[in-house]
């Protein structure tokens, strides 16, 4: 397929920039993990944090690192990687935009992060409007879009530059997926763009003294629902196309991969009214409409857990696997790079049943804003995609430093995936019950005035307090194995694992590489489910409100 | 025992390697374990509103 106009290694020039994002990454994931660790400890109320540290500042700064920072550096990394090993090494200049994009992204996460350290910018990672920051944290925010936007343009290149020297042929796998992560990042990171430069940066600056509410959370929940599937299909480009390869299977079907990711592009972006449910001032038949496209993602996430299963089920029976579920048994349970993930995989049932709810019109009222929505992201993205991402980490890392897993690190690696996994079934699974009663997201310790309702939430707490500590002990491992695979594992060559299908024959169809087409029907898409409300949104807006700042100074 | 032998044979030879049996119940049990979740939470909020 791919495999002969590509070499088997990525290339120790772009292998250095993928690195230099996993750095990154896993900086924030240190930092961020010992925030989430404090905020359940503080939760449970038994412990409070010292020398005027405000809850809403660690929260600000652990949504900002692991729901932010984290993912996008890993991915950037990642797929630019991913990229290079499957359309070739990157050309001079799309490896220099990427170093640009990549130390872009890097001040703005330091301006950011230097404003929320000064208590300037304690407004949590959605930098919900009327709160107000500082300008240097919303000019930090635009610096690290605009830097994923370079490092979308470096894969990009390097994709383009395949399609012409293969006219004709289907793009590699990987690469296709890469790119359609890619698109539809950038096409949702406008909304979010446009928020910041139109409506919050000039209001912190005081050149404006309101700012219309209402029109700055749609453009953000534009941006916000895609984000969710830009941190996803990362893992499922590993589920998909990397998988099968370290299991020693095949990919399932290579055109089912292909589609189930063009109808992710599609549906993942005109639908952000469903974080908006509750929100008064937009008409609920354009609520519903946006519903109805929410739950058609439910199609290519079941394609993938059929093609998944699939591939496991025929990889069991080429080894001798009989019965209905033989085939689980002798998957290879062994090996870190499969069980780690796999774990994620299993997390998504889960995970998605919840999404289903929270996305129903009518259930949506019984866990908004409670602390159900937080074990809901903690299983999707802190579960199914981190635990994913440390699964490529294992080979990538080595791979890309010319080092390799070795036996104890594997080890120590699936003991870190079920060290994470027992932590995150009580953290989050507390917070799935504390919310149905009630409990509400983004606070700190509280009993509501010894309120009989606040006082059943407490056990929950310290459950999740308790599944805090064990996440975080998890997070203490990865960064052991990360510097072990970085700088201190014994030399040699890790493989750099890319699926085949499992019928060579079934070319993919081209039609799912013609990029007018599918942005032309992404775009219909969005101006056909945003168009109208947002002009009523604009007509009827009600007066602006002045920015608040509801927590102290230093 | 003519017919103990016939047995053996159906069990071992005919399962295909190619078989997606297993696949089938898999997202068969996804899709109980999806209306099921859904449905508490459902009945959960016509009890409450
Ligand atoms: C040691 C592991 C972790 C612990 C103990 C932890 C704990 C928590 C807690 C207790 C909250 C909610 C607090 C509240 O609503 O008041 C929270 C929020 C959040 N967590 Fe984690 N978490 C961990 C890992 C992660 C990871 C790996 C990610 C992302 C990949 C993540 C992303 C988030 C995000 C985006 C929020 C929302 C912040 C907000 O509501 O503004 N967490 N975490
Ligand atoms: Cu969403």
């Amino acid at each position: 397929m791919s495999s002969q106009t590509t070499k088997l290694k990525v290339d120790p020039r772009d292998g250095k920039l993928a690195m230099a994002h996993f750095y990154v990454a896993f900086i924030a994931l240190t930092l961020g993990g010992l925030m989430g660790l404090l905020q359940t400890l503080v939760r449970s109320g038994k412990f409070e944090l010292p020398w005027g540290i405000d809850y809403y500042q660690i929260l600000t700064v652990h949504g900002v690192l692991m729901g932010l920072v984290l993912t996008t550096f890993f991915i950037m990394g990642f797929q630019y990687a991913a990229i290079s090993r499957t359309a070739g090494t990157h050309s001079p200049a799309a490896r220099r935009i990427g170093w640009i994009g990549f130390w872009v992204m890097t001040v703005g996460t330091i301006m950011a992060a230097t404003m929320v350290l000064l208590k300037e910018a304690s407004v949590l990672y959605t930098f919900y409007a009327p709160l107000k920051a500082h300008w240097i944290f919303y000019l930090g925010m635009t610096f690290v879009v605009i830097g994923s936007w370079l490092d979308g343009a470096a894969q990009i290149m390097t994709y383009a530059r395949w399609r012409r020297e293969n006219p004709g042929k289907p793009s590699p796998l990987l690469s296709f997926m890469a790119i359609i992560n890619t698109v539809m990042w950038i096409v949702a990171s406008l909304g979010v763009a446009a928020t910041v430069l139109f409506q919050l940066l000039p209001w912190s600056l005081g050149l404006v003294d309101t700012v219309d509410v209402l029109v700055s959370r749609t453009l953000f929940w534009y941006f916000g629902h895609p984000l969710v599937y830009f941190w996803l299909l990362p893992a499922y480009m590993c589920w998909y196309a990397i998988i099968p390869k370290i299991i020693g299977g095949k990919i399932f079907s290579d055109s089912l991969a292909r589609l189930s990711f063009i109808l992710f592009l599609l549906f993942s972006i005109p639908v952000g009214f469903h974080h908006q449910l509750t929100e008064p001032g937009i008409d609920p038949a354009w609520k519903f409409l946006q519903v109805i496209l929410t739950f058609m993602v439910i199609i290519p996430s079941l394609m993938t857990a059929f093609s998944l299963f699939a591939t496991f089920e025929r990889f069991g029976r080429s080894k001798g696997a009989t019965g209905l579920f033989g085939w689980f048994k002798v998957l290879p349970w062994k090996d870190a790079r499969f069980t780690v993930p796999f774990i994620g995989m299993a997390s998504f049932i889960p995970a998605g049943a919840g999404g289903i709810i929270n996305a129903s019109n009518q259930m949506n009222q019984v866990v908004h804003n409670t602390i159900w929505v937080t074990g809901h992201f903690h299983l999707t993205a802190a579960t199914s995609v981190v635990l994913t991402f440390f699964g490529i980490t294992f080979w990538l890392v080595p791979h890309l430093t010319g080092r390799v897993l070795t036996k104890a690190m594997n080890k120590l690696a699936i003991i870190q995936g079920w060290v994470w996994f027992i932590g995150m079934a009580f953290m989050s699974g507390a917070m799935h019950f504390q919310g149905l009663l009630g409990g509400p997201r983004r606070s700190a310790y509280s009993t509501y005035g010894d309120s009989a309702q606040a006082m059943e939430w407490i056990p929950y707490q310290i459950a999740q307090a308790v599944g805090g500590s064990i996440l975080f002990l998890g997070i203490i491992l990865m960064i052991i194995i990360f510097v072990n695979l970085a700088f201190f594992a014994p030399k040699g060559e890790e493989e750099f694992p890319v699926g085949e299908a499992e019928n060579l024959d079934e070319k993919a169809p081209m039609i799912f590489e013609n990029w007018k087409l599918w942005l032309g029907i992404t775009a219909a898409l969005i101006l056909f489910a945003y168009t109208i409300p947002f002009i009523d949104m604009i007509q009827n807006a009600p007066p602006g409100s002045p920015g608040f700042k509801t927590w102290g100074s230093w | 025992m003519a017919k103990a032998e016939l047995k053996t044979n159906k069990k071992t030879e005919i399962e295909d390697s190619s078989s997606l049996k297993g696949t089938l119940a898999s997202v068969f049990f996804l899709g109980i374990f999806l209306v099921v979740t859904w449905l508490s939470v459902y009945f959960l909020f016509l009890d409450r509103f």
